[in-house]
Parts: C-alpha cells; sequence; structure tokens
C-alpha cells in the first residue's frame, strides 16, 4: 500500500563530521540491512534533531517500557522514527502503522510483515566519505533472502 | 553447532534475552577476549582496541564497545552465554552467517532467520532436540513447528 509522505519528503541533519540525507517517497520506509551499517548511528544523530523539531519523535529500545504505543495512536502530524522496531512492534502496531494516514514512519529494523509495504518502501543505508564528511543516504534495498522469507512466513501464517 | 528455539521456553528451562543491547553492555562485555576481535571485524568492520573501545569504521575515531552494533553485541551474546537463548531479530544477514558457524549457542525467533550458509544445527521441539542439515529443511520446519 503506497501513501506519500504526510509529514516530510525530506530529512537533513548533521552531527559533527556526519551528514544525513533521507529523501523519503512513502509515508513509511523500513530501513534494512547488514549489522554493523550505522542505522542505530544515524538514528541517534536523528534523535539529536528532534530534540529542536517537535515534529519528529524517536523511539528506541529504551522505550520498551514507555508508553510510546499510545502516544503514537494520539499523534497527529508527526514523523516517527523507531529505531529496534522489530521488538518494539507488535502485530496490531504494525496494522495501525500500515492504516496510518496522520502521521509518517521511519522504522528501523527488518521484518516487513504487517507493514503492507511495496519493495521500493523497503531501504538500505548508503555511506559515502567526501572531504572528512561521512554521509548518509537511502537506496533501495536489493531484498535480502530474509525478508522474502518473512513476507512468505507472514504469508502462510495469515493464509 | 547452535541450537534453534521457535516457542519461548518457560524461565525455569532456559532464560531468554530479548533486548541484546543492554544484556551485552551489562553482562557479556566482561567476558570478552581475543575471539571477540575477529567477530568485531567480521560483522562491523572496527577494530576492538581494548575490552571497552573499538574504533570506528567511519572515521576511525575510538569509541567505547558499547557502540558496536546490535547484531554484532547479539552474535557475542549467544557466543560467550551458551547457558543463555538469544533472539536474533535484529540480526543482519551478516551476523546470522557468524551466529550459524559458532560452535554452540541458542537462538530464539518465531520466523525463519536462517543464514545460506549454514551446515547444520539442532532444533528445540517438543519431542527434544534433532539435527536439521539444510536451508530449506530448516525453513520448512520453522514455518510448520508447532
Amino acid at each position: 500500500m503506497k501513501i506519500k509522505p504526510v509529514v516530510l519528503d525530506r530529512i537533513q541533519t548533521m552531527h559533527t563530521s556526519y551528514k544525513v540525507d533521507f529523501i523519503l517517497e512513502a509515508n513509511v520506509t523500513l530501513i534494512v540491512g547488514d549489522s554493523g551499517t550505522g542505522k542505530s548511528t544515524v538514528f541517534s544523530f536523528l534523535q539529536e534533531l528532534a530534540a529542536e523539531n517537535r515534529t519528529i519523535k524517536c523511539y528506541n529500545y529504551l522505550d520498551k517500557k514507555t508508553g510510546y504505543k499510545s502516544a503514537i495512536k494520539r499523534a497527529n502530524g508527526k514523523l516517527f522514527i523507531i529505531d529496534n522496531a522489530d521488538i518494539l512492534l507488535d502485530d496490531a502496531m504494525r496494522w495501525y502503522i500500515a492504516t496510518d494516514g496522520k502521521n509518517q514512519y521511519i522504522l528501523i529494523g527488518r521484518n516487513p510483515t504487517g507493514l503492507m509495504l511495496n519493495q521500493e518502501d523497503i531501504m538500505e543505508l548508503s555511506s559515502e566519505k567526501h572531504n572528512g564528511i561521512t554521509k548518509f543516504t537511502l537506496k533501495y534495498s536489493m531484498s535480502s533472502y530474509n525478508i522474502i522469507d518473512y513476507v512468505e512466513a507472514g504469508n502462510e501464517a495469515q493464509s | 553447532m547452535i541450537t534453534v528455539y521457535k516457542k519461548k521456553l518457560s524461565s525455569r528451562t532456559m532464560e531468554l534475552v530479548v533486548m541484546n543491547d543492554i544484556y551485552f553492555n551489562q553482562y557479556t562485555v566482561s567476558l570478552l577476549d581475543d575471539r571477540a576481535k575477529e567477530i568485531i571485524r567480521q560483522i562491523d568492520h572496527s577494530d576492538m582496541l581494548s575490552p571497552f573501545s573499538i574504533s570506528s569504521r567511519f572515521d576511525g575515531m575510538a569509541l567505547n564497545i558499547d557502540k558496536i552494533s546490535t547484531g554484532c553485541k547479539t552474535a557475542l551474546n549467544v557466543l560467550y552465554n551458551p547457558d543463555k537463548v538469544f533472539d536474533v531479530r535484529e540480526c543482519g544477514d551478516n551476523v546470522l552467517d557468524v551466529i550459524y558457524a559458532l560452535p554452540e549457542g541458542n537462538i530464539y525467533c518465531d520466523y525463519p532467520l536462517i543464514s545460506f550458509e549454514m551446515d547444520e544445527v539442532m532444533v528445540y521441539e517438543n519431542k527434544g532436540k534433532r539435527k536439521i542439515d539444510s536451508y530449506e529443511a530448516l525453513k520448512d520446519w520453522w514455518i510448520h513447528e508447532d
């Protein structure tokens, strides 16, 4: 299910020698990829951005016992950035996010089950270094075999 | 060879660790030895400078070891704590390759997460443990085991 971004179609920030420049094409963007590619590092930069931009709300594993689910359901016009999404999002929250037309989401995880994503909504981090600045952008995921497994398993479970 | 769990066990049987970041930061970090260096290099492309520091893969700066990836922490949790089961939902393909090659350890996930490079694993089911030695057979077990 493809919905255009309802809050931001681009997000940019700087953190010392790091630059983040994400072009957002869908209302729900799932960022996947190998471990150690910088996903949680980028999340920490976006947390910093959220401290001065009230439109952006960030959650990660440290929020597991907080009321992040009800905060999301009460929100309107927010961009939620959720790291450790495979741990934080249960089936009900995945359904809520997939059908939420009031807020926008960037999810960092691996499991697309229940999010009703198209292949082009699944992205990976790309990083390049130029003049001492490391720049993070998004690129389309090359569809790892395990993502296909998730979807197949999810489809079988639902049928 | 590692053992794969699809269902959550009672805490009396074996402890399941879901929050791999926290468990690593609080417990596993004190167990690290030279075996950790190769795993950190292989997964995060970082050098372990001391028991509590690494070099950043991006700019070479020294960082606290709590900055290694969640996937890398999970692999190290599995390696150094064979008496516990670790949730692997946050592991990338590069981490799965490492975990499936470990000589022992226990992992949990309720949907298939399999390394293409797997050789053989034990799976835990109601009747006990049994060995599976192919990707397709493991995937089939994972999807259909109740």
